[in-house]
């Protein structure tokens, strides 16, 4: 190696080694959150505050100084302490809190929806409706006094799919079944069924697409509905009991009671997947209040192989 | 009595057992200790970023160095200088040794056909090819068909065979490189011609000098005052089948290059490396290339080092010789051969004990020496076995495992941020290695296409992905299994070109 390069690749190193020794811990403190004041020589601790918001791109202002970039953005070397923070942006409402910054830690509101100003309500179709239910973005179900009628999620195409009109003023909920051809809805006392694209072969010509039936009424006001995983029953919970009611069957329909409550149950949870109901109950024993699984896919089919069992015995007595 | 057998496995066991204490660490802390290993990573990324920037430096020197020392007409520099430190030019002699062993006669011609257009005089060149036996036949027959081709053309032209099962020995090529220096001996015995005035290639087959290599050496073997206690070692290229590679490969072994030619600037840690030269004489007092080892590249330098008591040294020559990429038509064989070769390369580590045992008993060489050249071994076989680790899989590693309190802090938050920018910084010394890349391409050969050039240069923003791959994995293979003592076999690196 000649003496120029040996001499070069020193100056290289050392270099390389003051680099090193220098930029680490302007590096290392930068990154822990410390500030280094170079004035007084002392070092603070300090936090960070990191601003997002949707949509982005709006001014970000910290105990009302306005901070130089948009959102997202992280506002860095702050005294601890608290800080009240705005999230500003042309036509849309101001966003504004108090945030605390913490030593060495990063506070984050990287949440913030800001919602515009001016509200885009548009109306969807022309037609007049009393009450509707969509499933997915694919359809809407319109309902009015003169029937049911079906369009796309915009409103644009519509057509009507059945002539009944005689829907009830106040209806609770509405429940797509899980095969998603066909819905119930319900009101204090009855649920009715709407069932969708019939095949129209099989009720005539000139006979409607959907067909609405109503398949239970209570007499205790009826608590929520659900539908059994399979579409072929619904699950009705009422202020006394717990019933299984079969689609099938017309009026001689199946329904069963499973479970009848002590009190009046507070809380409800329907899980599809497991076809189990969560509930809330005064046990007998201690009087007090206690949460209940009720396996319903295992019970509805030991009750169900009951009641079948019941209705053979009594066949079997008639034909005796 | 001192227990070499016990110092010989602790030395093994050292280099794999500081790579994985450190590995392990870093991961265990990732999960009880997050904010220390952001720490050490981001002090590792500032270390690594200045390191590269300092190497790219280097680099720089070394091809500007290479440039103008291109341009010298070496052979009438000899010329010039005739008798210098009692030794004529007209008296040295070139001994070319080539251990061969399935290399095909396609690979060998171009290796000889390339010494034959060097422009040192041929009458004072001698071919030495040493074929294993157990290579068959074939290759047997090639290299004696070759002798008949060039046996004129050289002063000497000589066909060696080196048989298996000799005790001592194990499958490597230092073994058939000493069994072929052996040959040269009586070749040379017979011929009266001295050592000293001998100067030994040890090259491997695919290996092409350009046409200034044997005056560039013998300058320098003249000028050099200690020449047998000095190795002169050439700069490796791999240009052979540059063009035909696949671009993970090519970017690796220009890697290499450019380590090679990086190292060349740092003459304190600078070993013998591939094809080398040395005196004669030296290659035949320390008693030739080591035959059970697999490094026989480097142990040869510690070999030297060892019996002149630590008095010498390697002269690096800015010359080429250009060897093949190891490259296969698929990516997945690519990657797998280009693996393989690296953890051979990465068993260099064997190194260590070696020269471990050798200071033990040398008494002669000073302390400060031994400490300094243990180090160096030690720290860049540790640094090449975890720096690649480190960089793509520990450092994420905090944010992963370190917790959500772990990312609500100032240094959970910053580590990406501030990961990104330092490798950002050295994304520069990526169009360094462009701009030297294509400048020591060779001419394009006709049957590629000319958008071939683009790839060239784009194929270098990949490199970050073939190195966190390939970077350091092979490294820990190489030291693990010396630490478990399950030494490794000689890999012979298979040679394809397009023909």
């Amino acid at each position: 190696m000649k003496k120029s390069d040996r001499l070069k690749r020193m100056v290289a190193f050392y270099l390389s080694v003051v680099l090193f020794f220098v930029t680490l811990p302007i590096l290392l403190s930068y990154s822990l959150g410390y500030h280094i004041d170079y004035n007084a020589l002392k070092v603070y601790k300090t936090g960070i505050l990191y601003i997002n918001s949707h949509p982005a791109g709006a001014s970000v202002y910290v105990n009302g100084k306005l901070h130089p970039s948009l959102t997202p953005t992280q506002v860095e070397e702050l005294k601890p302490g608290n800080y009240r923070v705005e999230v500003r942006r042309e036509d849309f409402y101001p966003w504004e809190r108090e945030l605390a910054v913490r030593p060495n830690m990063v506070t984050k509101a990287d949440r913030i929806v800001l919602f515009p100003v001016t509200q885009d309500v548009k109306k969807v179709g022309n037609r007049e409706t009393f009450n509707f239910v969509a499933y997915d973005k694919n359809n809407i179900y319109y309902m009015n006094g003169k029937g049911l009628f079906k369009s796309s999620i915009d409103g644009t195409v519509s057509s009507r799919i059945s002539r009944y009109s005689n829907w009830p003023d106040r209806i609770i909920a509405k429940k797509f079944s899980p095969d998603s051809d066909k819905f119930l809805y319900y009101t204090e006392r009855a649920i009715s069924v709407v069932y969708l694209d019939l095949d129209k072969t099989l009720y005539g010509k000139g006979s409607d697409a959907a067909r609405v039936e109503e398949v239970m009424t209570t007499t205790e006001p009826i608590r929520d509905v659900f539908w059994y995983s399979g579409s072929g029953y619904i699950i009705v919970i009422t202020e006394s009991d717990i019933k299984v009611v079969e689609l099938r069957g017309g009026e001689k329909r199946n329904i069963i009671t499973l479970y009848k409550f002590n009190k009046r149950p507070q809380g409800l949870f329907y899980d599809r997947s497991a076809d189990s109901l969560y509930f809330t109950d005064i046990s007998k024993d201690s009087g007090k209040s206690h949460l209940y699984r009720l396996d319903l896919r295992q019970t509805f089919l030991d009750s169900l192989k009951q009641f079948l069992m019941k209705k053979e015995d009594e066949t079997q007595d008639e034909k005796r | 009595m001192r227990n070499d057998k016990f110092y010989k496995r602790l030395f093994e066991i050292i280099p794999g057992l500081l790579t994985w204490t450190t590995l392990i660490t870093l991961f265990a802390l990732a999960f009880v200790r997050p904010v220390w290993v952001a720490i050490f990573v981001i002090t590792f990324d500032l270390y690594w970023v200045i390191r590269v920037c300092y190497l790219t430096t280097l680099l720089v020197f070394a091809y500007r160095r290479m440039e103008k020392e291109k341009k010298i007409d070496w052979i009438g520099q000899c010329n010039n200088i005739q008798k210098v430190n009692g030794i004529e030019y007209n008296s040295i002699y070139q001994a070319i040794l080539f251990p061969a062993y399935k290399e095909g006669p396609d690979i060998l011609t171009a290796s000889i056909s390339a010494l034959e257009k060097a422009n040192y005089p041929k009458e004072r060149m001698t071919v030495v090819l040493s074929i294993e036996e157990r290579a068959g036949q074939e290759v047997w027959d090639n290299a004696v068909l070759l002798k008949d081709k060039y046996k004129d053309v050289f002063l000497g032209f000589l066909v060696t065979r080196h048989p298996d099962n000799i005790p001592g020995e194990v499958k490597v090529k230092g073994a058939n490189a000493s069994w072929g220096a052996r040959a040269l001996k009586d070749y040379l015995d017979s011929k009266n011609i001295g050592y000293e005035n001998v100067i030994i290639s040890c090259f491997d087959a695919d290996t092409c000098v350009e046409k200034e290599y044997f005056g560039c050496l013998t300058y320098h073997y003249l000028v050099n005052p200690d020449r047998t206690r000095s190795s002169y070692q050439p700069i490796p290229v791999y240009n052979n089948n540059i063009w035909h590679a696949r671009s993970i490969a090519r970017i690796l072994e220009l890697g290499s290059s450019f380590m090679q030619m990086i190292e060349t600037m740092r003459l304190e840690k600078f070993v013998t490396f591939s094809s080398h030269s040395m005196s004669f004489k030296t290659l035949v007092d320390v008693g030739y290339w080591p035959v059970d080892m697999i490094s026989d590249d480097s142990v040869i330098y510690w070999k030297c080092f060892l019996y002149f008591d630590g008095d010498y040294s390697v002269i690096p020559l800015y010359v080429t010789v250009s060897m093949d990429v190891a490259t296969a038509k698929g990516i997945v064989p690519t990657i797998i051969k280009q693996y393989k070769q690296k953890r051979r390369w990465a068993w260099g580590v064997e190194n260590f004990p070696y020269v471990m045992m050798g200071f033990m008993d040398n008494k002669k060489i000073p302390l400060i020496k031994k400490i300094r050249r243990a180090f160096n071994i030690l720290e860049s076989h540790y640094t090449w076995a975890i720096w690649a680790i480190i960089i793509t899989f520990i450092a994420p590693l905090p944010l992963i495992f370190g917790g959500g309190l772990f990312r609500q802090t100032a240094i959970g938050y910053n580590l990406p941020s501030v990961s990104a920018a330092l490798f950002r910084v050295s994304l520069f010394t990526i169009f360094v290695c462009i701009f030297i890349t294509i400048r020591l391409l060779p001419p394009r050969p006709k049957d590629v296409k000319p958008e071939k050039r683009l790839i060239m240069i784009i194929q270098w923003f990949f490199a970050p992905l073939f190195v966190a791959v390939l970077g350091s994995t092979p490294a820990v293979d190489a030291q693990t299994r010396l630490m478990l003592g399950k030494y490794m076999q000689f890999y012979v690196t298979e040679k394809t070109r397009k023909k």
